[in-house]
């Protein structure tokens, strides 16, 4: 991609945001003339600049939207949600273009039948309002739609014995409806049940002619439209060995042990993307690489399995396979993000130091082979000089990571949006604190783990608007995501009014999914029950919904935190709030961790966990039942002997044990190794590839020695 | 009968399959007792003239109704738009 067009898609991708963001506020308060003018002009500058770069599909868009927007301007029709929806719809569709073209350079092929879909005839565009509507109240289920339905019964029909509701409710694969007033009801001592007044909205999954069929012999005004054309972006079949090839996948995912859950996954989704790429589907392969992602980090299957076999079943994957959910789509796809010129600037001078640094040492080397006396001296010098600069070129590189929530958070309001009308509540949403800044890693992995706690919130949390008021509260739920920086963590809640967590609940669950026995839950006090929620297996939906029930708890939200090196901390209020609060480190890049010795090999525990160092005479390990306790401060603990749970041999010390004790997760044990090393800041790398998800381990690192550190996850260890 | 009253009033249960001829009683049930309660747990389908009659009164509701399509698309309706 070009220079010139790379700026394109930059400024592209923030005047969207912008437009967004402005229309979504405009939906609060329509008569904000000013917002409205600077959502014109986001438009604008945006219709202008894809006729210039020659895109003009999206010209076309854009110029549609602009022209909804200056008739609101003009205050010749009012600003509807309808009429915001659509044009949110139409940025919807450039972001899908700004990805395609930042992958391959253009627009992809079938941009221009996308556009005239969206920039129909005026009739049309009527038709598209409702279409719309619709697919924004329901964007998962619409993902899957080919036809929307719209059917307003005659007033005589049910008198003539027909019945619209059961009609529509039984229609062939439906995905969504609803059911709103004609006109509104009138004095009810007059309401006449059997005229019928009602404006039946609904998706399906089925081809338009089934519908027809369908509704056929009922009277009104219906209005079937189709959602996709499949048969433009359908492919030919993929070749056999490819098919095969994702077959042989499958069966690798089907397997369904818990065991390196995220190396079958990585493996499976990286063999079937390269098969597709091999055979030119670029496009299928990166659904399946987003698909991969999604798996990853949702801890589930599901999204890869489900994406590979759209692939192998569906005769039009591509049209299908495309995740809709806003939410989702954008997640993988690698951005430029502006930098300072100034941070570049420090780099530069930076650099420079560090050659001169470079040069001195090579002639202390010099030096070393000559055996000059003084050479000690000299080479601390240059290490100490070596070491400054290495700590400011980290500094520097880490500024230049570090970017504001807002990038995250952004995404918010949109989807509270969609979420609450799918689920028919009323939220308000509150972002706090979005200019706090983080590592970008930090800001990127937090999308998964937030989108879980804001759907929780609303699906779980939050109460229908009818509850409320019969509680007292106002009919309209606050949604709270607060962002904060406290020293070298980033602090984000997220809180919701609604109706807390209802404690007796967790106990039932806890208990009928033997997370627990009886006699534990007992001794349990509040914030230990609460936590339960954590634990895996755990969910406490009684049913599953398109929002919420993807399979993923909470656990998955404190092991992706986890991950990363923070925590959560969950409390909640019966009746008032519920409110998940996420403790992040600023960066990720500097790990402290404690070297050790167990079995001859060298490890590394990160420092966060362990609480204390301790000699302690052979005598005072005891043996209760099977298991080895040692009694610290008139506590007991676990002692777990290091090398023999990674397997190695222990060399025997008759004068006492070295005990490590450390505690995550509120669990607490002793690790008994041979001997305590050193403590050292190191960057940690994740494992990779096949050994990714390894249980027990963190990460690696190399040791100045050049050998592999492997630094061991005590929360697992000590499971 | 699929629409009664529950003993010591306030209560409407609408029970089984409701057809089109349940939707005038339930309304005069429900403009006798304005702030009536609707049970529709055991409901198994209603005629749109009861759905009619539900939309437009906005009865407090008790729920869900056992079959998954009242469930699902009739009772948003009747609890509050989603519009």
């Amino acid at each position: 991609m070009n220079e010139f067009l790379q700026q394109f898609v930059i400024e592209s991708r923030e005047l969207v945001d912008a437009a967004s963001d402005g229309l979504l506020a405009l939906e609060q308060s329509p008569q904000d003339t000013p917002r409205l003018d600077e959502v014109f002009r986001a438009f604008h500058t945006l219709k202008g600049s894809a006729a210039i770069v020659g895109f003009p599909p999206m010209e076309a868009v854009m110029h549609a939207a602009e022209e909804a927007l200056s008739a609101a301007r003009a205050g010749r029709v009012s600003l509807s949600s309808a009429r915001i929806g659509l044009c949110l719809s139409h940025l919807d569709q450039v972001t899908d273009w700004l990805d395609a073209i930042e992958r391959s350079g253009e627009l992809p092929r079938e941009a221009d039948s996308q556009a005239d879909r969206l920039v129909a005839n005026p009739a049309e565009r009527a038709a598209a309002a409702w279409v719309a509507g619709i697919v924004t109240r329901h964007r998962a289920a619409s993902t899957r739609a080919r036809s929307a339905i719209r059917f307003v019964p005659g007033p005589d029909s049910l008198y003539q014995g027909q019945d619209p509701v059961a009609r529509m409710t039984s229609l062939p694969g439906l995905l969504a409806l609803e059911l709103t007033a004609h006109e509104p009801w009138g004095a009810l001592d007059t309401l006449d049940p059997f005229r019928c007044n009602l404006v039946l909205t609904a998706l399906s999954a089925a081809p338009v002619a089934d519908l027809h069929v369908h509704l056929e012999g009922h009277t009104g005004n219906c209005a079937i439209v189709p959602m996709a054309t499949p048969s433009e972006e359908s492919g030919h079949a993929l070749p056999s060995p490819v098919a095969a090839m994702i077959e042989a996948q499958r069966a690798l995912l089907a397997e369904g042990s818990t065991q390196a859950f995220a190396g079958r996954v990585g493996s499976a989704g990286a063999s079937a993307a390269n098969a597709l790429r091999f055979c030119g589907r670029i496009e299928l392969a990166d659904r399946i690489s987003r698909a991969t992602a999604q798996s990853l980090v949702a801890l589930s299957v599901q999204p890869l399995e489900e994406a590979l076999a759209q692939l192998l079943t569906d005769e039009s994957p591509t049209e299908r396979a495309a995740p809709a959910d806003s939410a989702r789509a954008p997640e993988t796809v690698a951005r430029t993000f502006r930098i300072d010129a100034e941070q570049v600037d420090a780099l530069v001078r930076l650099a420079g130091e560090l050659t001169v640094v470079n040069n001195a040492i090579g002639h202390v080397a010099k030096l070393a082979q000559a055996g000059d006396p003084s050479l000690a001296e000299l080479l601390k010098d240059r290490h100490g000089a070596l070491e400054h600069l290495v700590g400011e070129l980290r500094r520097s590189v880490l500024r230049m990571r570090v970017r504001p929530l807002r990038a995250v958070l952004q995404r918010f309001p949109r989807l509270v949006r969609e979420m609450s009308a799918n689920l028919g509540k009323s939220v308000k949403l509150i972002i706090e604190g979005d200019e706090t800044e983080a590592d970008k890693v930090i800001v990127e992995m937090l999308f998964e783990p937030l989108l879980h706690l804001v759907r929780n919130a609303i699906d779980h949390g939050v109460e229908s608007a009818r509850e409320r008021a019969a509680a007292g509260k106002a009919r309209t739920a606050r949604l709270l995501i607060k962002a904060q920086r406290n020293v070298d963590e980033v602090i984000i809640e997220v809180s919701d009014d609604g109706a807390g967590i209802d404690l007796a609940r967790v106990r039932e669950v806890a208990l009928s999914r033997s997370l627990i026995t009886e006699e534990q839950l007992l001794t349990l006090t509040e914030a230990e029950t609460l936590d339960l929620i954590f634990a895996p297996g755990f969910s406490t939906a009684a049913r599953v919904t398109e929002i919420s029930g993807r399979g993923v708890g909470m656990d998955a939200v404190r092991r992706a935190v986890q991950r990363v090196g923070g925590h959560v901390a969950i409390r909640s209020v019966a009746g008032q709030e519920t409110a998940v609060t996420l403790s992040l480190p600023f960066s990720v890049m500097l790990t402290h961790v404690m070297l050790v010795e167990a079995g001859g090999q060298m490890f590394g525990l990160p420092l966060e966990a362990i609480i204390e160092t301790t000699r302690v005479p052979q005598a005072a390990i005891r043996r209760v039942g099977a298991a080895p306790v040692v009694v610290l401060r008139n506590r007991s603990l676990p002692v777990i002997d290091l090398a023999a749970v990674l397997g190695m041999e222990a060399p025997v010390d008759d004068d006492g044990a070295t005990l490590v004790v450390a505690a995550a997760n509120g669990q607490c044990g002793a690790f008994r190794v041979d001997r305590i090393v050193e403590r050292l800041d190191l960057i940690l790398k994740p494992l990779e590839g096949l050994l990714a998800g390894t249980p027990g381990i963190m990460g690696t690192t190399l040791l100045g020695d050049g050998r592999v550190l492997l630094v061991l996850d005590i929360a697992e260890m000590l499971q | 009968m699929t629409v009664r009253t529950a003993a010591g009033g306030g209560c409407i249960e609408l029970v089984g399959a409701c057809p089109s001829e349940d939707a005038e009683p339930l309304l005069q049930l429900l403009l006798a007792d304005r702030g009536a309660t609707v049970d529709w747990r055991e409901c198994q389908s209603a005629h749109t003239a009861v759905v009619q009659v539900l939309m437009a009164v906005k009865p407090e509701l008790i729920g869900p109704p056992a079959e998954a399509g009242l469930k699902d698309w009739v009772a948003p309706a009747i609890t509050g738009s989603p519009e």
